[in-house]
């Protein structure tokens, strides 16, 4: 059996700037990790590796990046995936979600048997969500998303359960399909220093554009039907009103005004 | 010796305000005054509201303060964040109490000499903040460093966790402008690399607790931000093996870590289990947790990968690895959350500070296993192991009573301090003796040294108000 786990390299979430200008992430001397949602998928797909007799299942990680993400790919290796792929060419840059998921796709036929595919809920980057739903479009998968919990069950099918917004939901599907996880089916497991050293030595194969055979007007921003128009900071509509407190009379009176404004809004 | 202090009258109260502002004191209000009655030793017994709170914007505001309360003799407790651990803070004899909250600025980046001038009230994070932008920080802070303020930093000469290679507060100290008992402003040392000129009066400042004068001002040396780091968390089976790794691992490999960090496997459970974290640690007896640092990403991991092997050979268990600041904040919450923990499962706890020289971990270790046994008492030991310090925390048993606790933990302290002064060691590393450990400190300091304390104390402060009551009293 094989399962391919795509992963993004973010940018740590603590340090996202945006280019107001250019309507683009700041990625210069930012810290690169994988999409920390992502890595709850990789535990998934090693948990159930673990769970199958040995050598029966195989983890193929999957990113599409800049050369440099194939950092992120070496850390999922450490982890415990058995390979890794890294999707890389210019002609990529810039591309949206539609694009995306349009070249994973390309690249899991090439990877194909496959027999799920397990991704992030979504990038902490973008917050889209919609990569793994659109992979799933593009190989005519049937897609799970917001798996808490994931079994397989042989021959092909797997059940899961979904945490929707009504409760819990369980499902059976024929595999091979698209699941996307959450926070809730198991923390990640840290890479251990065999772990990492294995996977500095291992390989991590390169495809390009050309490996893929997808038509260049399907590629990057020239491929992407959905473009940033302006990124921006909300402004938050808020107005305050300062109550300065110096003494105990003050108090008294600043929250007697409090009071006041929550009863005008019948808010108490 | 209180009744020799005077009081603080509502005339001096208005005199005060005169000098700072009204609404910069308080006075007279108990509610606002009690939360100057304390600091984060929770044990810290006395512990006083004091009679009035001033809050000055500067070292003229502070001198006359000071000045009025020589005229009046009044105690004064200088205070930062109040984060200190000892009760330094806590104006025992009540008096005043100089908040130096306000005086929170960065006055000066020094590129050119790598120096930081700093009032005592900034937040110690903010000033590595500040420095980021310019390649430079200031390595002497503490754990505390997103709570404490600067000042008390100096104040106590503060350690923390990267000890082991960058050394604590005293270090990274240049220059002090420090208002004296008196009411004199002394301006001690400057932005010199090197200076003998006279006593050297500013390190007798370092570490004094607030009891030789009040700080307002500070020169920082800096150094250039190393670009890269990783972690290492190493599961050992038993505590005897982590600590007989950590010689080991450093005379191996010739490396000094930034960072090396001990927790038993009471506090690495209590932790995880605190913080939902699904560390596989069950089977752990103990754990350490090494940080390198430097400016060569290559270089990093061939660093890490020796340790960790050094780590292996010592009979580590599992070994994980943090090289981005994601997983690097997953390991290191691990460590920072313990003393939280503990206050989970009960709020009575006395959190030590031993020190002794590294080769004698093991036997300071199972000391404190002894000791728990004995009376019957949890003693989790965490701490900074690269630099001998450790903080073996009695926690009180949740059955049982107050006065049980009370009147069981000085036997206990006593004996754990016995024990540490046997071993070459000393009774606070880094969170100072203050009014929490001043009666033990003949266990561990000579007459001679006692004396010669005192005497120092009596000649700089002769009527006895700067911060009264701690470290040692002046007359024996």
């Amino acid at each position: 059996m094989r399962l391919v786990v795509p992963i993004k390299q973010v940018p740590e979430t603590t340090a996202v700037r945006m280019d107001e200008t250019t309507g683009t992430m700041v990625r210069d001397g930012v810290d690169a990790i994988v999409n920390p949602l992502d890595l709850y998928a990789v535990e998934a797909a090693l948990r159930l590796r673990e769970a199958a007799p040995d050598g029966t299942i195989e983890v193929v990680a999957l990113s599409m990046g800049p050369p440099r993400a194939e950092v992120a790919l070496r850390e999922v290796l450490a982890m415990g995936a058995d390979r890794a792929v890294l999707l890389t060419d210019r002609a990529f840059a810039g591309a949206d979600t539609w694009s995306t998921a349009n070249v994973l796709a390309a690249a899991v036929r090439r990877l194909w048997p496959v027999d799920l595919i397990l991704c992030g809920e979504r990038a902490t980057d973008g917050d889209t969500g919609q990569v793994g739903p659109g992979l799933a479009a593009f190989l005519g998968l049937p897609v799970l998303t917001y798996v808490s919990r994931l079994a397989l069950q042989p021959p092909a099918q797997c059940r899961v359960e979904r945490l929707v917004e009504t409760g819990r939901e369980r499902l059976e599907a024929d595999l091979p399909a698209v699941v996307t996880v959450v926070k809730e089916l198991a923390e990640p497991r840290l890479p251990t220093l065999r772990g990492k050293q294995r996977a500095r030595r291992a390989e991590v194969a390169v495809w390009t554009a050309a490996d893929l055979g997808l038509p260049a007007e399907d590629l990057g921003l020239k491929g992407s039907p959905t473009r940033v128009e302006r990124i921006f900071r909300p402004r938050l509509g808020r107005t305050c009103e300062r109550l300065t407190i110096r003494d105990s009379a003050d108090l008294e009176a600043a929250a007697d005004r409090v009071v006041a404004v929550l009863n005008a809004r019948g808010l108490l | 010796m209180n009744t020799a202090y005077g009081t603080v009258t509502p005339a001096i109260a208005g005199a005060i305000a005169d000098i700072v502002g009204a609404h910069h004191v308080v006075y007279a209000e108990p509610e606002r005054l009690a939360p100057y009655g304390r600091d984060e030793s929770v044990e810290a017994d006395g512990a006083r509201p004091p009679e009035l709170a001033v809050r000055p914007g500067s070292a003229d505001e502070v001198q006359a303060i000071v000045r009025l309360a020589v005229a009046h003799r009044l105690p004064i407790t200088p205070r930062g964040a109040g984060s200190g651990l000892s009760g330094g803070a806590i104006p025992i004899h009540g008096g005043i109490v100089v908040d130096l909250g306000r005086m929170n600025r960065i006055l000066e980046i020094d590129t050119e000499n790598l120096m930081v001038v700093v009032e005592p009230g900034v937040v110690t994070s903010e000033i590595n903040e500040a420095l980021r932008p310019h390649g430079l920080f200031y390595a002497g802070y503490p754990m505390s460093l997103e709570t404490c303020c600067i000042g008390g930093n100096v104040a106590e000469n503060a350690g923390g966790g990267k000890a082991v290679k960058y050394g604590v507060t005293g270090r990274y100290v240049m220059g002090l402008d420090v208002v004296a008992p008196s009411g004199e402003l002394l301006c001690l040392g400057g932005k010199l690399v090197k200076d003998v000129t006279g006593l050297n009066l500013l390190q007798l400042m370092v570490g004094s607790e607030g009891t030789l004068g009040i700080i307002t001002r500070v020169i920082l040396k800096l150094l250039p931000l190393p670009r890269a780091s990783a972690d290492l968390l190493c599961l050992f089976r038993s505590p005897r093996e982590a600590i007989g790794a950590v010689p080991r691992l450093m005379t191996r490999t010739g490396i000094i870590p930034t960072a090396i960090e001990f927790m038993d496997r009471t506090s690495l459970q209590a932790s995880c289990r605190y913080l939902n974290e699904s560390l596989p640690c069950a089977d752990a007896g103990a754990m350490l947790l090494i940080t390198v640092d430097g400016n060569d990403p290559e270089r990093i991991v061939d660093d890490y990968e020796r340790i960790g092997e050094a780590c292996e050979a010592a009979g580590a268990v599992e070994i994980y690895v943090a090289d981005n600041r994601t997983t690097s904040e997953r390991l290191w919450r691990i460590r920072r959350n313990v003393a939280e923990a503990f206050k989970v499962f009960s709020p009575h706890q006395s959190l030590e500070d031993i020190v002794v020289p590294i080769a004698a971990i093991p036997a300071m270790v199972e000391a404190v296993e002894r000791l728990s046994a004995t009376y019957g008492v949890p003693i989790p030991c965490y701490g900074h192991a690269g630099d001998g310090n450790l903080h073996a925390t009695p926690v009180m048993n949740p059955g049982w009573t107050l006065e049980r606790w009370r009147e069981t933990l000085p036997r206990l302290l006593t004996d754990l301090y016995r024990e540490t002064a046997r071993l070459g060691g000393r009774i606070s590393g880094e969170h100072g003796i203050g009014c929490k450990r001043k009666a033990y400190l003949p266990l561990v300091l000579d007459a001679g040294t006692l004396a010669m304390t005192r005497a120092i104390k009596r000649a700089l402060d002769p009527l006895n108000i700067m911060n009264p009551g701690k470290i040692v009293d002046p007359e024996g």
